[in-house]
């Protein structure tokens, strides 16, 4: 018998402003199953519903139609829970608090204790590369640097399910490997699930089990993809050209969603 | 290596004493419009009565700037040595006392009205519906003109700093509950989805998100609220009856006008000084309270 997957799409529509004079439909009939420990990257046009997608999971909104189901529970209760960890598309950093302080947040409300929380936090920040910068405020630090922060902070609570909108797109290119050599490390040394959106063709195929195409208006999934690329992924990965045709496939893809939107 | 915390702007204190020397500009400026106005149009100007012994009539002669309606500043300044009353103390230590006394009942009227505010902003923005059956009672209240307001609440307060406190509350309030709730309500939708990702209590995002968002609004606030109290504290003394603040004072100079217009001034250079005070308080205890939030408020 199949694992219970971590995240399950059932018949998913996602509407707003519904019968207002600019509804919009976002998602249509997302049907989709995503496995313990797994690896998927959404692309797609812009506009097509990833963020939205994501926040489904979340239960930050609610679907339209359909359900979505988070470790066999709804997505409600799986909030409530605990069971996922967060990053948006905005690094969404408190003006107020320093860049420490703003990693320790999750820990705080979840209630761990002051002396593991900080501990916590130093540790997170040294791997997104901004030691030294514990007592900084949010807008002293460049764009990159804030969505960095925001990582450490999703990182923070160690969550089993990784929800990641586009959190290396104010990256440039060699923190941007850098930062996806980690994120891989993590996933694999802990059975993290993770669903990651990006505009990258590369870092999908890169970090992904699977890579999920959608097209836009309204947001469907266009083809899943499967990349099978031998883990651990490296420097050698870069190399290899079972990577260029997972790549060509997936630009294949996402050129058909992109006619299929316009 | 990370750079250690940026060390405080070094243009900082420089430019507190810039503000200081603009402000001093431009009251010695207004000074001298003063004093240009009375020297063109003004009552003439005889040797023993004005410091630098000038004998000066001027051209033109506008009801405005004679020395009833404007006096000299000199004269001004000499009232508040001078004494209040016959065989009184020394008018400086009258106005003293009077300020103490309305910035006491100003503090009072700042503290209810602040926390009445504040109160009304918590509740609006947790219950929206609420927000809008009440918000237009409260803006209506704020059409009632205060001297309306004013004897009503002594009869039903009995005289005394309380019931000056409350009309000085009257005037307060509605500042802190409409910035307040402005700063509630400041967040972007993705912070509070932040919370929410955590499944954060309403306390939680109280304290962690809308209150800290809020403060540099409720300070906004407190700066007018500082000024409208002594503006409340004063109002409030007249149809008491209350003798011994800044009202009193003003009352009583003021029917005294004709025989000496200049210790009435004092008296509203002595209101405005409260004012001042009081505004300057708040804003250091702003400074305080955000001196690492981004943008500092100019005010
Ligand atoms: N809160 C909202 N209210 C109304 N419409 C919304 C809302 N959020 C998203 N939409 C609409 O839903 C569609 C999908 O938006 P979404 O943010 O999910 O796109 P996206 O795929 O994340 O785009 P991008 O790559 O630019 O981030 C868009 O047409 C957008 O206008
Ligand atoms: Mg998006």
């Amino acid at each position: 018998m199949e694992a219970v997957p971590v995240v399950s799409f059932d018949n998913v529509d996602k509407i707003f402003n519904r019968g207002g004079a600019d509804e919009t439909v976002a998602l249509k009939s997302i049907n989709l199953d995503i496995r313990p420990s797994e690896f998927i990257s959404i692309i797609g046009p812009s506009g097509c519903g990833k963020s939205t997608l994501l926040r489904l999971v979340g239960d930050l909104i609610a679907p339209s139609a359909g359900t979505v189901t988070v470790n066999g529970k709804e997505a409600h209760q799986a909030r409530l829970d605990h069971d996922y960890g967060m990053v948006f598309q905005q690094p969404v950093l408190f003006d107020w608090r320093t860049i420490q302080r703003n990693v320790e947040l999750p820990l705080e409300v979840y209630g761990f204790d002051k002396a593991e929380r900080q501990q916590r936090a130093r540790e997170l920040l040294q791997m997104v590369e901004l030691g030294g910068f514990e007592n900084h405020r949010p807008w002293q630090l460049s764009g990159g640097m804030q969505q960095r922060v925001s990582i450490a902070r999703a990182l923070a609570t160690a969550p089993k399910l990784l929800l990641m909108d586009e959190p290396f797109g104010a990256l440039d290119e060699m923190t941007r490997e850098r930062m996806n050599m980690e994120l891989h490390a993590i996933w694999r040394q802990t059975d993290t699930t993770v669903i990651f959106v990006t505009h990258s063709i590369s870092e999908a195929v890169f970090l992904s089990n699977r890579v999920i195409v959608m097209s836009a208006r309204p947001g469907r999934i266009m083809q899943i993809v499967d990349i099978d690329l031998p883990i651990p992924r490296g420097e050698h990965t870069r190399q290899d050209p079972a990577l260029f045709e997972a790549e060509r496939a997936v630009r294949e893809w996402l050129r058909k969603a992109e006619a299929f939107s316009a | 290596m990370a750079a250690a915390r940026p060390q405080s702007d070094p243009t900082k204190l420089p430019r507190a004493i810039r503000q200081f020397f603009a402000l001093l500009i431009l009251l010695l400026l207004l000074a001298a419009l003063w004093e240009t106005l009375k020297w063109i149009s003004g009552d003439p100007w005889r040797p023993d009565a004005n410091p630098f012994g000038l004998d000066h009539n001027p051209p033109y002669r506008f009801k405005i700037a004679s020395d009833l309606n404007l006096p000299h500043l000199w004269d001004i300044f000499a009232a508040f040595g001078k004494e209040s009353r016959r065989n009184g103390p020394p008018l400086i230590s009258v106005l003293f006392s009077a300020s103490l006394f309305t910035f006491r009942e100003a503090i009072m009227g700042f503290i209810f009205g602040g926390v009445l505010g504040f109160i009304l902003a918590l509740i609006f923005q947790r219950y929206a519906l609420l927000d809008r059956g009440c918000m237009p009672y409260v803006v209506a209240s704020q059409t009632i003109p205060i001297l309306a307001i004013a004897p009503m609440v002594i009869i039903w307060l009995k005289a005394g700093w309380v019931s000056v406190a409350v009309i000085a509350a009257y005037l307060t309030f509605f500042p802190v509950t409409i910035n307040t709730l402005r700063g509630l309500r400041s967040p972007e939708p993705t912070a509070v989805e932040l919370m929410a990702s955590y499944a954060a209590t309403r306390r939680d995002i109280m304290w962690k998100l809308r209150l800290p968002a809020a403060l540099p609004y409720i300070f906004t606030a407190l700066k007018i609220s500082a000024t409208a109290s002594v503006v409340g504290a004063i109002i409030g003394e007249l149809p008491s009856g209350i003798r011994d603040g800044l009202g009193g004072a003003i009352l009583n100079f003021n029917s005294y006008y004709i025989t000496s217009p200049s210790r009435l001034w004092a008296a509203i250079i002595a209101s405005a000084l409260v004012g001042i005070l009081f505004f300057g308080l708040v804003t250091l205890a702003e400074r305080l309270v955000l001196r690492d939030r981004q943008a500092p408020d100019p005010v």
